[in-house]
């Protein structure tokens, strides 16, 4: 990486940490008057403890037996980490499996189960989380330099920005416009959400297009990139 | 000694948005076109991705897109009686460089013209007679009508996927659009953008006091959209990097993600950057154009014959071009004779800066470059004008195309301009402001036009354009009338503070305020006082067109590029279904 192009990214990083201050200053001086005592707060983080530890008397699994306690999942793929995803994109997702927007079996009678609050506390217990992932497996070079390519520059050939356009550099995700965190993310997790907005099972006009152009090769190689970027840290 | 190159039959100057869809039309009906752009060439990948484009330095306040101050520039000044002097940095305006031309830096802000600005003159003087006119005003038709037009305005809008809601479908009054605009033949594209906060409060206040508040028409997608041409663009993120800045998403129409990847896929079309040209070289009657002159990068001169020259290189590079090619006879302001670099005109703009309160999170920096709620019921001449001794009018606008952080500081009048007093203002104001756009007609005066600088020459030998204007006294006297109903409209918002300013005089070129630089080389039945025909072909040499803003012979309240595109096609139209069956005159 060049030098200039590093002062950029710094700087890029910079000015979202800054909005991110900005908005929660904004948020702070939104709610005036209002005192959250330390006892609503540890009432709410231990309502999250204990969703994430038994569920919900009204329908909801627990969390951890599939997100594990500190959201590294199971490393099959089949589940995301939510460690340090940010809780406005987590409380989303949530909602749209218990609306159905996002289509998941699994997920959907767990999100119904659970109340508006209970949402958003189990979505800030994991955005406070930082795990220890299971460790990624070996990647081709040829591999890695193509989904660096596709995930950094895009590719104009098939109209499709670069991921990081949206999902910040390295993939670290931008949690002030609900966009996830990639870099982390299990490849296998990654792939098969290309497909699900591919095939119209998880709906986003944003990823509608370059989930549809890019080819086979290019998602496995983004995925595998992904995975082994730089972690995101805790929010 | 310049090299001389195998003839074409068509070259255009300027690659951006009418020089990209002439050549494309062209070209495809099997002519061999030569595309010369003094630009660099650039791609959505990897020319516009994020995060290197989101560099506020580099591309809002060092001008990165815009063309090098120090190899060319334009002189200016206010009144013929002073000396003009180069710019030396961009303020006022920024004409853009680089294939994709301005359409790559723009907002998007989608606007189709009134019926009667098409024949201004005509109109005004029916309705309120001659009187209403300042003596030293030159307003004029444009020799063709808006119904003319109307089938190229929808080919342009369906190439560019603009997102709106119609409000007038065939002269009938829709609900949720403008019921103000000039009818269309059919529904926009695509639906318009999602409202901003501010525009969201406007659209209240603006109802509350009887006006018809909607949705300004975006070239910003609002969902993925092929185009006729087979483009796909993508979804607008309202990142806040829109004017100014080369979208990476693929979401704002641009020559990039509309049309350009069609045209160079056909052989039939030849694409040459960093392609200077010195002049339309003419024959020994100086009625015919030859081809052109330009010098590459490494300073070799080259000449291109052809067939047919299209002068699309930005209004003010147009008229500079005829001037330096001795095409059209040079427009002399002390005895209204000649035409070239007649009625240059600008456009009015005021804003007012409308300070909310602290308890109102507006969180403007998540926009699209057009996704204001504006109102209709003051521009161009949509209000009564009778007793108020002016013409023209203002579109208002409420809504932020950003809020970036180095260039986006609104601070109350009696802040200081910088030191801990003004940090705190800034704080204090940044997340509670709103600032109307108000984006005003501009009248053609006697005074104001365009010639070459006896003095002042670029890196190429070649005299730099002079800019001579001043608002009008009528412009003026628009801008304080109109700016203060927009005032009365942000206190109806119940702002604590309203900073009522309307656009006063003289222009200067300090300060940023629009870059829709018109007139010069306009467009008109009379060859006495218009440089093109009604098909923007040179009177004085016919095979030459000239296409772009230079030909508005009055500047209107609204953003130029749509009613460029329809000009664009109607011109594309011509050249297919007149010109090529037989070259000459077509009027």
């Amino acid at each position: 990486m060049t030098k200039t192009h590093s002062i950029v990214r710094t700087m890029f990083v910079l000015l979202v940490a800054g909005l991110i201050v900005a908005s929660y200053l904004a948020a702070q001086t939104a709610i005036p008057n209002k005192t959250i005592s330390n006892k609503a707060t540890s009432n709410k983080s231990q309502i999250a403890v204990r969703i994430v530890a038994e569920g919900t008397t009204s329908g909801a699994v627990a969390c951890a037996r599939c997100h594990g306690f500190d959201g590294a999942s199971d490393g099959s793929g089949a589940f995301p980490r939510l460690d340090g995803q940010s809780a406005q994109y987590l409380a989303g997702q949530l909602r749209h499996f218990a609306s159905g927007i996002r289509q998941n079996a699994l997920m959907q009678p767990i999100a119904k189960g659970l109340k508006d609050d209970e949402i958003d506390a189990v979505s800030q217990y994991y955005a406070s989380r930082l795990a220890v992932p299971f460790p990624s497996g070996p990647v081709s070079e040829q591999i890695r330099d193509l989904g660096k390519q596709v995930a950094e520059v895009g590719d104009l050939s098939v109209r499709v920005q670069a991921c990081e356009s949206c999902h910040g550099p390295n993939g670290e995700g931008m949690p002030i416009s609900g966009v996830p965190y990639l870099g982390g993310q299990y490849s296998h997790y990654i792939r098969v959400q290309i497909q699900m907005f591919r095939q119209g099972y998880r709906k986003s006009q944003q990823m509608l297009v370059p989930a549809h152009n890019l080819s086979e090769q290019d998602i496995v190689a983004v995925a595998a990139y992904f995975e082994q970027a730089s972690r995101p840290t805790v929010k | 000694m310049p090299q001389k190159l195998k003839e074409v039959d068509v070259v255009v100057i300027g690659v951006g948005f009418a020089g990209s869809i002439l050549a494309k039309e062209l070209a495809a009906s099997g002519l061999k076109v030569v595309g010369l752009e003094r630009g660099h060439g650039r791609h959505s990948v990897p020319d516009f991705q994020a995060p290197a484009i989101h560099d506020e330095l580099k591309y809002s306040i060092r001008k990165g897109m815009m063309q090098d101050v120090t190899r060319e520039a334009m002189t200016f000044r206010n009144h013929h009686r002073e000396v003009a002097l180069p710019m030396r940095q961009w303020e006022a305006f920024l004409p853009g460089t680089g294939l994709g031309g301005c359409g790559v830096h723009w907002n998007g802000q989608a606007w189709r013209y009134h019926e009667e600005e098409f024949i201004y003159k005509t109109h005004i003087e029916q309705r309120y007679g001659k009187k209403i006119l300042d003596p030293d005003l030159r307003i004029q038709d444009w020799g063709i009508t808006y119904k003319e037009l109307e089938p190229h305005y929808d080919r342009f809008e369906y190439l560019l996927g603009v997102c709106g809601k119609a409000g007038n479908l065939n002269g009938k009054i829709e609900p949720g659009g403008n019921p103000l605009e000039a009818p269309r033949s059919r529904e926009y594209p695509n639906p318009p953008m999602k409202e901003q906060y501010s525009g969201a409060l406007f659209r209240k206040a603006a109802l509350e006091l009887g006006y018809h508040p909607f949705l300004q028409p975006s070239a910003n997608m609002t969902r993925p959209y092929t185009n006729p041409e087979g483009m796909t663009l993508n979804p607008c993120a309202y990142c806040g990097f829109c004017e100014r800045y080369g979208c990476e998403h693929f979401a704002k129409a641009s020559p990039q993600t509309v049309i350009l990847p069609v045209l160079m896929k056909n052989p039939n079309f030849e694409l040459r950057t960093e392609s200077q040209v010195l002049r339309i070289n003419l024959d020994s009657t100086g009625k015919k154009a030859t081809g052109v002159s330009y010098m590459d990068a490494q300073g070799r001169e080259f000449e291109q014959p052809a067939g047919l020259v299209l002068l699309t290189a930005f209004a003010l590079n147009d008229v500079r071009m005829l001037l330096l090619s001795g095409i059209g006879k040079p427009y002399d302001p002390a005895t209204e004779t000649g035409v070239v670099g007649r009625n240059y005109a600008y456009q009015t703009q005021s804003y007012v800066p409308t300070f909310l309160g602290e308890d109102v999170h507006l969180n403007s920096y998540m926009a699209g470059g057009a996704s204001g709620t504006v109102i209709d019921d003051f521009s161009v001449d949509n209000f009564d004008h009778s007793t108020l001794g002016f013409i023209g009018g203002c579109y208002v606008l409420c809504g932020s195309t950003n809020a970036r952080p180095v260039e986006f500081h609104p601070t109350p009048p009696g802040t200081p301009r910088w030191g801990r007093k003004w940090k705190d203002a800034v704080r204090r104001h940044y997340n509670h402001t709103a600032i109307f756009n108000l984006s005003g007609t501009s009248t053609a005066m006697r005074g104001n036009y365009l010639d070459l600088d006896p003095t002042y020459r670029d890196a190429w030998g070649l005299p730099l354009l002079r800019i001579t204007f001043d608002f009008p006294d009528n412009d003026v006297r628009m801008s304080r009338f109109v700016t203060h109903k927009a005032s009365e409209i942000a206190r109806q918002m119940g702002a604590k503070i309203v900073v009522d300013s309307p656009r006063t005089g003289p222009f200067t070129t300090t300060s940023y305020q629009s870059t829709h630089n018109t007139g010069g080389a306009v467009i008109g039945a009379d060859p006495s006082t218009s440089v093109v025909n009604r098909y923007c072909q040179s009177w004085d040499v016919p095979n030459v067109f000239v296409v772009g803003a230079c030909n508005y012979p009055q500047n209107s309240s609204y953003n130029p590029t749509v009613t460029l595109g329809a000009l664009i096609y109607w011109t594309a139209d011509a050249l297919k279904t007149r010109y090529l069956k037989r070259p000459g005159p077509l009027v």
